[in-house]
C-alpha cells in the first residue's frame, strides 16, 4: 500500500511542472506559434523564484517573480518573433541559450556560487490539506497534502479547457492559429491574440519554473529545467493541443519521471534510471506515429 | 554575401555595446573588461593558441549543425553526438593497440561512426516511424550524456580516480601540439574545407541546399530526397563525433565525467548566427572560442564574472538574427525605391 502512495505521489509531484508548462504551450499552439521557450521560460521562472522567496522572504512573493521573469521571456520573444518578425525557432533556441546563460550568471553575480544556490533563507511553497477530503481515511492520504500549485495546476488545467473551447478569446486564439489574415480581416489583428497567448504562456512556466524552485526542491542549481521545456513541448504536439490530453500525457510522463526516484535505490545503475523520462517520449512519440498512420 | 557581413559586423557591435551597458549598469568598467577579454583571447600569444584550440569543437559542432539546418533535417543532437563520437575515440584508444600512424586514423574513424550512430538512429526513427527528428535529437542527447556517465562510473572507470573517467588512452592515439597549437586543428581546418567543397562546390551540397529551402521542387527535379535526408544526418553526426574524438585526442587523453557539456549548445548557437553558412560559421566560431577564452582572463583581470560571456553570447545571437531580418526589410524597400525611381524616369 505504502508504494502505491509513493508512486502515486511521486507521479503528482513529476507531472506537475511538464503539466503547466505544457497548458502554457498550448495556447501558444492554438495561436499558431512555434514556441520552444518554454524551456528558458521555466528556467528563468525558477530562479526568480529563489530570488525573490530569498530576499524578500515570502514565498508568494517568490512565485510572483517567477512569473515576473517569465514575462520578461516573454516580452523578449514578443519583441523579436511578433514584432521584429525573426523566425520563431532562431528566437526560440536563442531565448533558452539566453535563459541559461543569464541564470549561471546572475546566480554568480547575485549568490556568489557556482553549480547551485541553497540556503536556509529560501522560504518553500507550502503543501495544502484539502479541508473536507483530508478527513477520508483513503483518498484523503491520495489527494491531499500535495504542494500548493499541484492544485493551482489542476485548476489551471481546467480553466485552459474552458478558456480555449467555450469563450471568445478562446475561439479568437484558434482562429490565429487556423486563419490568421481571417482573423485580423475581422478586425481582431492576430498579433494582439499572439501576444496574449505568449503571456498566459509565461504565467504558467513562471508557475512551472517556481514549482521545480521552491516545491520540488528548495533551491536553484544550473540548468534545472533539464528538458522538461522540450518534454512538455512534446506533450503539446502529441496531442495537438487538448488540454485534457495534455493532462493524460503529463501523468504519464510523472509516473515514468516517479520511477525515476522510486528506482534508485535499486540494483539497476541510477544512470539508466535517469534516461527513463527521455526513453518514455521517444516511446510515446513512436505510439504517436503508430496511431497516424493506423488513422491514414 | 556583403550584406551578410554587414549586419554580422553591426550586429556584433550592437550585442557588445548592450553588453556594455550591463556591465556598466552592474559597476564594473565596459573598457577595461573587454580590454581584458581581448588581451587573453587574441593578442597574447598563448591566448590566441588556446583560442584556436577551442575553436576545434565549435566550429565542428558549428558545421554539423549549420549543413544540417541548410539542408532540411532540424539536428539538434549535436551534444549527444559529440560524446558518443568521444566514447568512439575513447574505446579504440584504450583497447587498440598499433602505432601511431594506423591509430590516429582509426580513432578518427571511430569518432566518426560514433557521432553518425547516434544521428543515424534518429534519421532511422524518421524514416521508418516518421518520428520527428528535432524533438528525437534531443530526447537522445539526455540519453548519450547518461550513458556515457555509465560507462566512465563502471566498465571504464579509472580506479585510480575520485571523479568518474576512464584511464588515458593509449600515447600512440595522442595528437601532438604544433609548437603551440594543437594538431587538431589542423583535421578541424580539413573538415571545414571539405564541408565547404560538399555545400558549395559538389553536387550533393546543391541537392541538399534545394531541398532545405524547398523540398518539393527539389523532389520534382529529380533528387532523392529521402535518401539524402539520411545522409545529411550521417554527415553531421559524423562531424559532431569528430569534435568529440578530436577533444579527446588532443585534449584530456581520456573520457571525463562533463565533457562536451560546455560546448552543449554552442554549435547550434554558431549555426544560427551564421545563417548555416560554412564560411560565417568558421569565423562566428573563432569569435565565440575567442569569447569563452577571454572569459577566464577576464575574470581574473575585472572580477567580471566570466559567466558573463554565456549572455553576451545569447545578445549576440538574438541582435544578429533578428538585424538580419530587419536590414533586410531596410535593403528591400531601398532596392524598391531606387526600382520605382528607375520606373518613373
Amino acid at each position: 500500500m505504502n508504494v502505491l502512495f509513493g508512486l502515486v505521489s511521486a507521479m503528482v509531484v513529476g507531472a506537475t511542472p511538464i503539466l503547466l508548462a505544457a497548458i502554457g504551450g498550448t495556447f501558444t499552439f492554438y495561436a499558431g506559434i512555434f514556441n520552444i521557450a518554454m524551456e528558458g521560460m521555466m528556467l528563468v521562472g525558477a530562479f526568480c523564484a529563489v530570488l525573490g522567496s530569498f530576499f524578500l522572504h515570502s514565498w508568494f512573493l517568490g512565485i510572483l517573480c517567477a512569473v515576473a521573469g517569465a514575462l520578461i521571456m516573454a516580452g523578449i520573444f514578443v519583441l523579436f518573433a511578433v514584432r521584429l518578425h525573426t523566425d520563431e525557432f532562431l528566437t526560440g533556441i536563442a531565448l533558452n541559450l539566453f535563459a541559461v546563460g543569464l541564470t549561471t550568471f546572475l546566480l554568480r553575480d547575485i549568490f556568489h556560487v557556482k553549480g547551485a544556490f541553497t540556503d536556509a533563507g529560501i522560504r518553500a511553497i507550502p503543501a495544502v490539506k484539502l479541508p473536507l477530503i483530508d478527513g477520508i481515511p483513503f483518498l484523503g492520504r491520495l489527494l491531499s497534502g500535495y504542494n500548493a500549485i499541484v492544485y493551482v495546476a489542476l485548476l489551471v488545467t481546467v480553466l485552459s479547457a474552458f478558456v480555449i473551447f467555450r469563450t471568445r478569446f478562446g475561439l479568437r486564439l484558434r482562429g490565429a492559429g487556423y486563419n490568421a489574415a481571417c482573423l485580423s480581416s475581422s478586425g481582431v489583428p492576430a498579433s494582439t491574440i499572439r501576444i496574449w497567448s505568449l503571456i498566459v504562456c509565461a504565467v504558467c512556466c513562471g508557475l512551472a519554473g517556481a514549482y521545480l524552485s521552491l516545491g520540488y526542491v528548495r533551491l536553484f542549481a544550473e540548468n534545472m529545467s533539464a528538458g522538461r521545456g522540450w518534454i512538455s513541448l512534446t506533450a503539446v504536439i502529441l496531442v495537438s493541443g487538448n488540454p485534457w490530453g495534455i493532462a493524460i500525457i503529463s501523468l504519464l510522463f510523472g509516473f515514468f519521471d516517479g520511477l525515476t526516484v522510486f528506482l534508485q535505490g535499486s540494483r539497476i545503475p541510477t544512470q539508466f534510471t535517469a534516461m527513463i523520462p527521455y526513453v518514455a517520449t521517444l516511446v510515446s512519440l513512436y505510439l504517436y506515429s503508430v496511431r497516424k498512420r493506423r488513422q491514414a | 554575401m556583403r550584406k551578410q557581413a554587414l549586419s554580422g559586423i553591426l550586429g556584433v557591435l550592437a550585442a557588445f555595446a548592450i553588453g556594455a551597458l550591463v556591465l556598466a549598469l552592474q559597476g564594473f568598467n565596459p573598457v577595461a573588461t573587454y580590454g581584458a577579454l581581448l588581451q587573453y583571447s587574441l593578442f597574447s600569444g598563448s591566448g590566441f593558441t588556446a583560442t584556436v584550440t577551442r575553436a576545434v569543437p565549435l566550429i565542428l559542432t558549428g558545421l554539423s549543425a549549420s549543413i544540417a539546418f541548410a539542408s532540411g533535417p532540424v539536428n539538434l543532437g549535436q551534444p549527444g553526438q559529440l560524446v558518443m563520437g568521444a566514447l568512439g575515440a575513447t574505446l579504440v584508444g584504450l583497447f587498440v593497440h598499433l602505432p601511431s600512424a594506423f591509430l590516429v586514423p582509426l580513432c578518427i574513424l571511430a569518432s566518426l561512426l560514433g557521432g553518425a550512430l547516434w544521428s543515424g538512429l534518429a534519421a532511422l526513427l524518421k524514416r521508418a516511424f516518421a518520428m520527428d527528428e528535432f524533438i528525437v535529437t534531443l530526447m537522445l542527447n539526455f540519453i548519450a550524456d547518461y550513458f556515457a556517465l555509465w560507462v566512465i562510473t563502471y566498465p571504464l572507470f579509472d580506479p585510480s580516480a575520485s571523479t568518474p573517467m576512464t584511464r588515458p588512452i593509449s600515447t600512440a592515439a595522442w595528437l601532438p601540439d604544433l609548437g603551440s597549437v594543437n594538431t587538431s586543428v589542423l583535421f578541424m581546418v580539413l573538415a571545414a574545407v571539405v564541408c565547404w567543397l560538399i555545400m558549395s562546390r559538389g553536387r550533393s551540397g546543391y541537392e541538399w541546399r534545394m531541398t532545405g529551402q524547398n523540398s518539393l521542387f527539389a523532389r520534382i527535379g529529380g533528387c532523392k530526397v529521402n535518401a539524402n535526408y539520411v545522409r545529411v544526418m550521417l554527415v553531421t553526426g559524423a562531424l559532431a563525433g569528430l569534435a568529440g574524438g578530436l577533444m579527446i585526442m588532443g585534449g584530456p587523453h581520456r573520457f571525463v565525467k562533463g565533457l562536451g557539456a560546455n560546448y552543449a549548445w554552442d554549435g547550434i548557437m554558431i549555426a544560427v548566427v551564421a545563417s548555416n553558412g560554412i564560411s560565417g560559421t568558421f569565423l562566428y566560431g573563432l569569435l565565440f572560442s575567442a569569447l569563452q577564452q577571454g572569459a577566464i582572463g577576464m575574470e581574473l583581470v575585472t572580477a567580471v564574472p566570466s559567466e558573463f560571456i554565456d549572455v553576451l553570447q545569447a545578445v549576440i545571437v538574438l541582435v544578429v538574427v533578428a538585424g538580419r531580418v530587419s536590414l533586410n526589410m531596410v535593403f528591400d524597400r531601398l532596392a524598391t525605391r531606387r526600382k520605382l525611381k528607375e520606373s518613373a524616369g
